[in-house]
């Protein structure tokens, strides 16, 4: 198999995916019932995007093409409003966040596919691992090349995107300190990271080839970067977000990224080096760790600030892209959750030290999902 | 000081005790097959049937740990029957009064058909609607299951152990209506079991969520707080003398339903319940006499295989428009098949109070029940392995 072209697709168009918990209402724990609410799914006869995932007790939601924040909004509700219906039925609860709070990797079981089951004999324990949620947000781009470039200029603000969407402060039944500890577990992967630098898509090709030569890989889906470009779909996919306790927020996540990408594509204030990767690891480290308040170093002038502020002065930048789109009010509902540090995360940890109970937490993050 | 008879009944216990726990253990690690069902051969070995070290004699002192068994784990069952799933498919419910309805039917018409007297058939059909708690919880807590079978077993098996009670108990009113033609007070008294075991079980729920509020119990601290409170409860149940077992499960669903917060300490209860399992089963193996086996076997397999056969069919045909595949549908009718304990206590009084009945009835009660605790675990773990729903113990 080789590279497939690049098919085109409206520029700043939104695709976005949503990977959920599904869990059972007794002590809150991931129930192994992703196959159960398919099926009662399927029965409702729309057409929703719903999916497995590598392991029992994942599910994904997806919307279709979108073109505005409303549309983002709307379907998701939507999707969301059926996966909840269904659930009730089984008796399972249905929640956003990162990371389950308490879920033993161990006791996870592989969905059964090919796919799957290949997955879990290369990665071993690794892929049980993989038990993680994640939002993606598909960024539509007229070529391979734009498409290539606005990857490389988006590259710079993930740590933007980790800090706003965190939701994963618990794993395995402790507090890990961090705001995003989700993509600790994608870090563990050996083709994670961030892609190559290269401006074209016939050298990216050129890049493919030579590691499908290498035998690491068969096909995209083989790289867990950052952000990856999507040629069937005509899409680059920002994949570093967890999962927002609701869909709101995690509408106006995409929102965001559609009017940052408005932004760089039609100004254009710079164009991608890979001097811009120095601090690459490092911003993104900062922001798992501390969310809003990790340290954010400007890969262009090497001037260190909070991430909250360079949140702030991104969100003054793009704002007349954010009218054009009709994206404002969500980044000005992004902008308030900055100024008063009102994160998920900030959520999470206040209902643990209310409730002094992981399972309660879980609880709770089901009746936000459902509201 | 203990008089020597004393201690060799002690010994005698001591030592049953320990072969009953120790035949689980084997059981369980020679051929994999649940270590209740061991429990229960032991029983079976250890009662008249077998060496005769206990039986039915013995009750009366074991009576108590027996009821405070049924009790922890009726209340531990009640936790697990979400009345707010209830209300969101009420096809659960449907399906439940339609394997317990055909259930009752189909036995009490097998065993009219075998020239069984009606009221005697009436009292069998009425006990054969009871899924066993005992076997259901312990097996899924070993296996720690989870999934649409289980979580449909348990709450089914919730249903029907209330059902089953409830009608023994009208049943009991109606016999003793036509033993001292007293019709009003028969009834009155029915009616006082079940609407005192109601209320009893609403003020056990909203004690239990008070505490919980005031003290601000996590689920570690709440389980002696709990075991102490239905200790409670079983103190007020025998001084009202109001029936054992609804009161703690009708609790149980109504703790749930006023906090649903999530409740673990059933985990913490697990050692403790191990050992009561173990006795429990001890006194069901026990009762079994030699002559009653004799009578009853034969009708017991019949009613067994009818039972099983109505339960099979009647959650067969709702299964899939409650939200099962056809195969969940299918397991679950053969998860369903371990037959209620919950009568025990209120069996033996039979014996003595209506001796007639009694004779009629208890060979083939107890002859189900006791093969039913050999084969209902092992129905259970062959279930909840076909449908994927157990985990392997991560050690």
């Amino acid at each position: 198999m080789t590279l497939p072209p690049f098919s085109s697709s409206r520029p700043l168009t939104l695709g976005v995916e949503l990977e959920l918990q599904l869990v059972n209402t007794y002590d809150y724990d991931l129930v192994d019932s992703t196959t159960d609410l398919l099926r009662l799914l399927k029965k409702k006869g729309k057409d929703w995007d719903v999916k497995p995932e590598i392991t029992q007790g994942m599910v994904e939601m997806a919307t279709g093409i979108c073109t505005s924040h409303a549309d983002v909004f709307g379907q998701l509700d939507e999707i969301r409003q059926g996966i909840v219906e269904c659930a009730d039925r089984l008796d399972i609860g249905v929640c956003g966040g990162g990371t389950h709070a308490f879920q033993h990797w161990s006791e996870r079981r592989i969905y059964d596919t090919p796919r799957f089951d290949q997955l879990s004999s290369l990665y071993g324990y690794l892929a049980k691992q993989f038990t993680i949620f994640g939002q993606h947000v598909h960024v539509g781009c007229d070529n391979a090349d734009e498409a290539l470039i606005l990857l490389h200029l988006l590259s710079g603000f993930i740590p933007h995107f980790i800090a706003l969407s965190a939701s994963s402060p618990f794993v395995q039944g402790n507090d890990t300190g961090f705001h995003s500890a989700r993509l600790n577990s994608v870090f563990s992967f050996p083709l994670s990271g961030r892609a190559p630098l290269v401006e074209t898509w016939d050298s990216f090709g050129e890049y493919f080839d030579s590691m499908m030569a290498t035998g690491i890989v068969k096909s995209m889906k083989d790289f867990y970067w950052d952000i990856r470009p999507k040629p069937e779909y005509g899409t680059i996919e920002v994949r570093v977000m967890d999962t927002p306790l609701t869909v709101g927020k995690a509408a106006q996540i995409a929102a965001f990224i559609q009017s940052l990408a408005r932004y760089l594509t039609l100004e254009r204030p710079y164009s991608p080096q890979e001097k811009d990767y120095l601090v690459y690891t490092f911003n993104r480290f900062q922001a798992c760790r501390f969310g809003y308040e990790g340290v954010y170093v400007s890969p262009r002038n090497h001037e260190h600030r909070s991430l909250s502020e360079e949140i702030l002065d991104t969100l003054d930048k793009i704002e007349s892209h954010a009218i054009a789109l009709k994206a404002d009010e969500a980044c000005a509902a992004l902008r308030r959750e900055v100024l008063t540090a009102r994160s998920d995360v900030d959520w999470l940890r206040r209902q643990h030290a209310q409730t002094k109970s992981l399972a309660e937490v879980v609880q709770r993050q089901c009746a936000r999902w459902r509201a | 000081m203990m008089g020597h008879t004393q201690w060799l009944f002690f010994m005698r216990i001591a030592l049953s005790f320990l072969l009953a726990s120790l035949a689980g253990e084997g059981i369980c690690r020679l051929v994999k097959m649940p270590r209740i069902t061991g429990y229960a051969l032991a029983g079976i070995l250890l009662g008249p049937l077998g060496l005769g070290w206990v039986d039915g004699e013995d009750l009366p002192d074991f009576r108590f740990l027996v009821e405070l068994t049924l009790t922890l784990l009726l209340f531990e069952l009640g936790v697990r029957v979400s009345l707010r799933w209830l209300k969101y498919n009420p096809w659960v419910i449907a399906s439940s009064l339609l394997e317990s309805g055909a259930t009752f039917v189909a036995v009490f018409g097998v065993l009219m058909v075998m020239g069984f007297e009606a009221k005697n058939a009436l009292s069998i059909a009425v006990i054969a609607m009871g899924t066993s708690p005992v076997i259901v919880l312990r097996m899924v807590t070993e296996m720690r299951a989870q999934g649409q079978v289980t979580q449909r077993l348990l709450v089914l098996c919730g249903l029907n152990t209330v059902y089953s009670v409830v009608c023994f108990y009208l049943i009991m009113g109606w016999f003793q209506g036509t033993f001292h033609g007293q019709w009003f007070m028969a009834l009155f008294h029915s009616f006082y079991l079940l609407a005192g075991s109601l209320g009893m079980g609403l003020v056990l729920a909203l004690s239990f969520k008070l505490l919980r509020r005031m003290f601000e119990l996590s689920d570690e601290q709440s389980a002696p707080v709990l075991f102490g409170l239905l200790l409670l409860l079983q103190a007020f149940l025998v001084a009202l003398e109001l029936p054992v077992f609804l009161a703690p499960l009708l609790g149980g669903v109504l703790a749930k339903h006023f906090d649903p917060r999530p409740h673990l300490w059933p985990r913490h209860f697990g050692t403790a319940g191990s050992i009561l399992t173990i006795i429990l089963f001890m006194m069901t193996g026990s009762l079994l006499t030699r002559s009653e086996f004799m009578v009853g076997a034969g009708a017991a397999m019949i009613v067994v295989l009818v039972r099983f056969a109505a339960k099979g069919l009647g959650v067969l045909l709702l299964g899939p428009i409650s939200g099962l595949n056809l195969r969940q549908s299918l397991v679950l009718g053969i998860v369903l098949i371990p037959m209620a304990e919950i009568p025990l206590v209120e069996l033996m009084d039979m014996r003595t109070l209506y001796p007639q009945v009694g004779v009629r009835i208890l060979p083939i009660v107890f002859s189900m029940m006791n093969v039913l605790e050999v084969l209902g675990p092992m129905a259970v773990q062959w279930g909840l392995i076909r449908s994927q729903e157990f985990q392997e113990k991560s050690s």
